[in-house]
């Protein structure tokens, strides 16, 4: 009589073989650190390679639970939300703004860090948190420009070469407003970082004009299509994908554009009201050590903020690798991108007419 | 014109299972970029294994999709039992309602269900994540077992009636089995979309609770894994594979003899 | 509890058979809807808070033609892959339908399972199939074709999008299309009709519902579709699911994006109760024509 549930059984059966299957090593990793307390911390997927995890674990005996959020206003409204359950979070820059002025992160104790002094100069003091006082600068990169040279048969330097009318149809921009005026204003000879209505709405006009050559906006698989030549030139992030990208053909580099660099950073910071303020000052602490800080780059192909750490990287191609660590020179003049305040409304009013064009 | 119109349906089939060939390609790829194929590769079936994270979410996910494709699934059946064999009056509203969560956007839903999750002190978990899902995979079920009821020969269960048999006895021995394999398309249904949902998790999970999609979506960032792969192609492979044991297992009733 | 011959009992027992679907209803959507009906009023600062308040500034905003352009280019392909997807779905449901009952189920299975593999990895297995190192262009340009990747195209947005919809099309088509009689079809062929008949007289009208349902399971949810369009089609129209998602995210307008999803909401409501006016013609008539005991067809 129950054929048809067979079928039924099937899917059940498929289900719970996946669910016994995994729930052994799930469990495994819950009771191996028993009652030491727990951290749970929600960050950006890639950016905390499981040997710093484990690492943690082990020394400490603290259960950390990781999730991954994919930006940084996902991110932003389950905190604001309340009760979150989350310990420590890794915002962005521009992210770090808005949590302090939304009393989302707490003041970090500085009496209560060692290792504070191991952080790049850079990342001491910087513009989107003054004094350090809520966050802790954990990886980094630029924004710049990923090409393929077999495709525009020329060596590229700088922004002008994403206005260039021979790569029509092969040009990407990243799919996302503060990224795309950046290589609207630089291109300019603007600053990346202004307030100016005029100045910003110059920067809409190019990209109005710019539209007609793209083959797309991307965020998400820009390096693939750099290496096999379907784009021959993207505006794209440094760190793991391009790395990956430029490893694996010859032909595909990485370059911070002569117009001017931009830096983003991603920070840990205290959930304000966190029931585990011991357990994330050991989260920070630990991860200020260089050998720790070193593992970003080893395992995760990102820059690591800890100057102490550079020496400690396994691979040191990577540190040399502009894909990942920008040649300190072509840093010079560069800035942090920060949250625009009021002037956030001149960015989007000219983004939703360069998008609906 | 029939033949035709099966040859159409296998290259459906064929459609269907195109991207899972080149995944099962591409899962033994030993390069990390997924445009060329540099040699044959055990190592993301491994690195899978290794993936607690990865593991632990597809536990979530698959947890999640069950017990809200189950509770879609009687809750729609329920109400469609109400709505297309039961006179019940104001019919065009009540499935007007259930209907609403198709015409809202995702996004909007998510957002605005947190909001209310946290004002009633529900913490974001499985608890939530079911809620959400069973809100969207509802009008899913709801409208399969709809379309299943409302085209079912009223006759039958007249004739049944007529002969006696009790209201509870023609539901289970006339209408039931007349509606299975329609319950097991309304399930699967709601299960997948559960197990595919992106939009909505992200509003309703919480600490530990990353779901499969979630954790896949967040990685595009850094690009996606060939692990992916094996993964995906675990996933069909086992349920290939349970099927055909089975539907082995069912032929060999058949062969036995009738049943009761 | 099913007697239909004691219509008050059965309606009481249909309401208690309602109260999960209603409460569900209530507390997860219409409550929710509140919230957001709200506030698509308030007013919002720039640092994505709501300070509440009562505003129509949000809805004067969408006057601007750059909203009405996403989203008529947004209907259009909601409305295409509504298309696409019920043709096709109808030709699969067909098939599954007139196979041997032991068979059905398993097809049934058969369609689903690809789906368990996770959305971005089949979007991306079709990237690598459709792109300038896949097998089409490589037979392509084997023929001696000269051949530009098939990504990002229409093409590639519509076969995704099939990809993607196929079964919420299938299952309800097939579900409604199963229960009915097979005699119907040998009866039709008996006088004569042809595929063609047989189709556009009997099947197609009797899984009238099932290819409403379909319809609207792959019209409306299209509209929010983000991923598909930027990653196969070049992400250079934005879809309107994708514009509330930016105004929620990246513009921290919660307001503004709430407005937009109430208009949205609007539309849809009054396209589904366009819909339904409809079927409920084509089904009475659909219903009348096929009992066999038409003075009870009202109980069904």
């Amino acid at each position: 009589m129950n054929k048809k549930f067979l079928a039924f059984g099937a899917v059940a059966l498929a289900s719970a073989t996946v669910l016994s299957a995994c729930s052994a090593g799930g469990d495994a990793s819950s009771t191996g650190a028993a009652g030491s307390g727990s951290l749970s911390i929600y960050a950006w997927a890639g950016e905390i390679p499981d040997s710093v995890i484990e690492g943690f674990e082990a020394e400490t005996g603290i259960d950390v639970t990781v999730d991954t959020f994919d930006s940084n206003e996902t991110m932003i409204s389950k905190l604001a939300a309340g009760n979150s359950g989350y310990d420590v979070v890794e915002p962005s820059q521009y992210a770090v703004q808005l949590m302090v002025e939304r009393d989302l992160i707490a003041e970090i104790d500085k009496s209560k860090l060692e290792g504070f002094d191991n952080l790049a100069e850079k990342f001491v003091d910087p513009s989107f948190d003054p004094g350090n006082t809520h966050s802790i600068p954990w990886a980094w990169g630029t924004t710049g420009i990923l090409y393929n040279e077999a495709c525009t048969g020329a060596e590229v330097t700088g922004w002008a070469d994403m206005w260039n009318p021979d790569y029509a149809g092969k040009v990407y921009m990243l799919d996302n407003m503060l990224s795309a005026y950046i290589a609207g204003l630089q291109v300019n000879g603007l600053s990346a970082t202004t307030t100016d209505e005029a100045e910003i709405a110059t920067a809409t006009d190019s990209l109005l004009e710019q539209k007609p050559l793209l083959g797309g906006y991307n965020s998400t698989n820009y390096a693939d299509l750099v290496g096999t030549g379907d784009a021959c030139i993207a505006e794209a992030y440094s760190g793991t994908t391009a790395a990956k990208a430029v490893e694996a053909n010859p032909d595909v580099h990485y370059i911070i554009p002569e117009e001017g660099g931009t830096l983003w950073t991603d920070s840990f910071s205290i959930v304000a009201g966190t029931a585990n303020e011991d357990a994330a000052y050991q989260w920070l602490n630990y991860t200020l050590r260089p050998e720790v800080a070193a593992l970003v780059t080893d395992d995760a192909s990102l820059a690591s903020t800890n100057a102490a750490a550079l020496e400690l990287v396994a691979d040191q191609s990577q540190v040399e690798n502009p894909a990942i660590y920008a040649p300190a020179d072509s840093l010079t003049n560069s800035e942090f991108i920060v949250d625009p305040g009021d002037a956030l409304a001149y960015f989007q009013d000219g983004w939703t007419r360069v998008r609906a064009s | 014109m029939e033949r035709l119109n099966s040859w159409i349906a296998r290259l459906v089939f064929v459609f269907l299972y195109l991207p899972i060939a080149a995944l099962i390609v591409y899962s033994f790829n030993s390069s990390e970029v997924s445009y060329r194929f540099d040699g044959f590769t055990f190592r993301w079936y491994a690195e899978l294994f290794r993936d607690q994270m990865l593991l632990e979410s597809l536990r979530t996910s698959a947890l999640v999709g069950v017990i809200a494709a189950v509770l879609a699934t009687v809750i729609g059946f329920l109400s469609a039992f109400a709505l297309v064999r039961l006179r019940v009056k104001g019919r065009a509203f009540f499935v007007g309602a259930i209907l609403i969560p198709l015409i809202v956007p995702e996004i909007v839903l998510g957002v605005s269900l947190l909001t209310v999750f946290s004002s009633a002190g529900l913490p974001t978990g499985i608890v939530t994540l079911v809620l959400g899902h069973v809100v969207i995979t509802l009008p899913l079920a709801t409208l399969v077992l709809m379309g299943a009821m409302s085209s079912l020969d009223p006759s039958l269960s007249e004739a049944a009636t007529d002969l006696g048999a009790s209201p509870w006895v023609t539901f289970r021995r006339v209408l039931f089995p007349l509606l299975r394999p329609s319950i097991l398309a309304a399930f699967l249904l709601s299960f997948t979309t559960s197990f595919s949902n992106i939009v909505i998790s992200t509003f309703t999970a919480g600490v530990g609770t990353t779901t499969l999609p979630l954790r896949i979506y967040s990685t595009l960032r850094t690009g996606l894994t060939p692990e992916l792969n094996a993964l995906g192609t675990l996933l069909v492979v086992a349920t290939l594979g349970v099927i055909l044991l089975v539907g082995v297992a069912q032929m060999r009733r058949i062969l036995a003899g009738p049943r009761p | 509890m099913v007697d239909v011959n004691t219509p008050r009992t059965s309606r009481a027992a249909g309401y208690l058979m309602l109260l999960p679907a209603v409460a569900v209803i209530t507390l997860l959507v219409i409550v929710p809807m509140v919230v957001i009906a709200r506030d698509s009023f308030a007013v919002s600062d720039p640092l994505g808070g709501n300070l509440g308040g009562f505003t129509l500034d949000n809805y004067a905003k969408l006057l601007d033609p750059v909203y009405a352009k996403t989203l008529g280019y947004s209907l259009g392909m909601a409305a295409l892959n509504a298309a696409v997807c019920t043709v096709v779905g109808y030709i699969v449901a067909y098939y599954i339908a007139t196979r041997p009952a032991k068979t059905q189920p398993v097809l049934l299975v058969l369609v689903i399972i690809p789906f368990l593999t996770d959305f971005l990895v089949r979007t991306f297995a079709w990237i690598t199939l459709l792109g300038s190192g896949g097998p089409f262009i490589s037979l392509l340009r084997l023929l001696g074709v000269e051949a530009q990747s098939l990504v990002p195209s229409q093409l590639a947005v519509t076969l995704s999008l099939l990809y993607a919809f196929l079964p919420v099309a299938v299952f309800p088509i097939y579900a409604s299309m199963r229960s009915i009689d097979p005699s119907l079809k040998e009866a039709a062929a008996d006088l004569g009709a042809g595929w063609w008949q047989t189709h556009a007289r009997i099947f197609v009208p009797l899984s009238a519902s099932g290819l409403a349902s379909s319809v609207m399971l792959t019209f409306v949810p299209t509209l929010g579709v983000f991923v598909i369009p930027v990653l196969l089609g070049g992400g250079k129209d934005p879809l309107v699911g994708n514009l509330i998602v930016t105004l929620f995210t990246e513009f921290r307008n919660e307001p503004l994006g709430a407005a937009l999803s109430m208009v949205v909401l609007v539309l849809m409501l009054l396209s589904v109760a366009a819909a339904g006016l409809i079927l409920r013609a084509r089904s009475g008539s659909a219903r009348a024509g096929r009992s066999r005991s038409p003075k009870k067809a009202s109980a069904v």
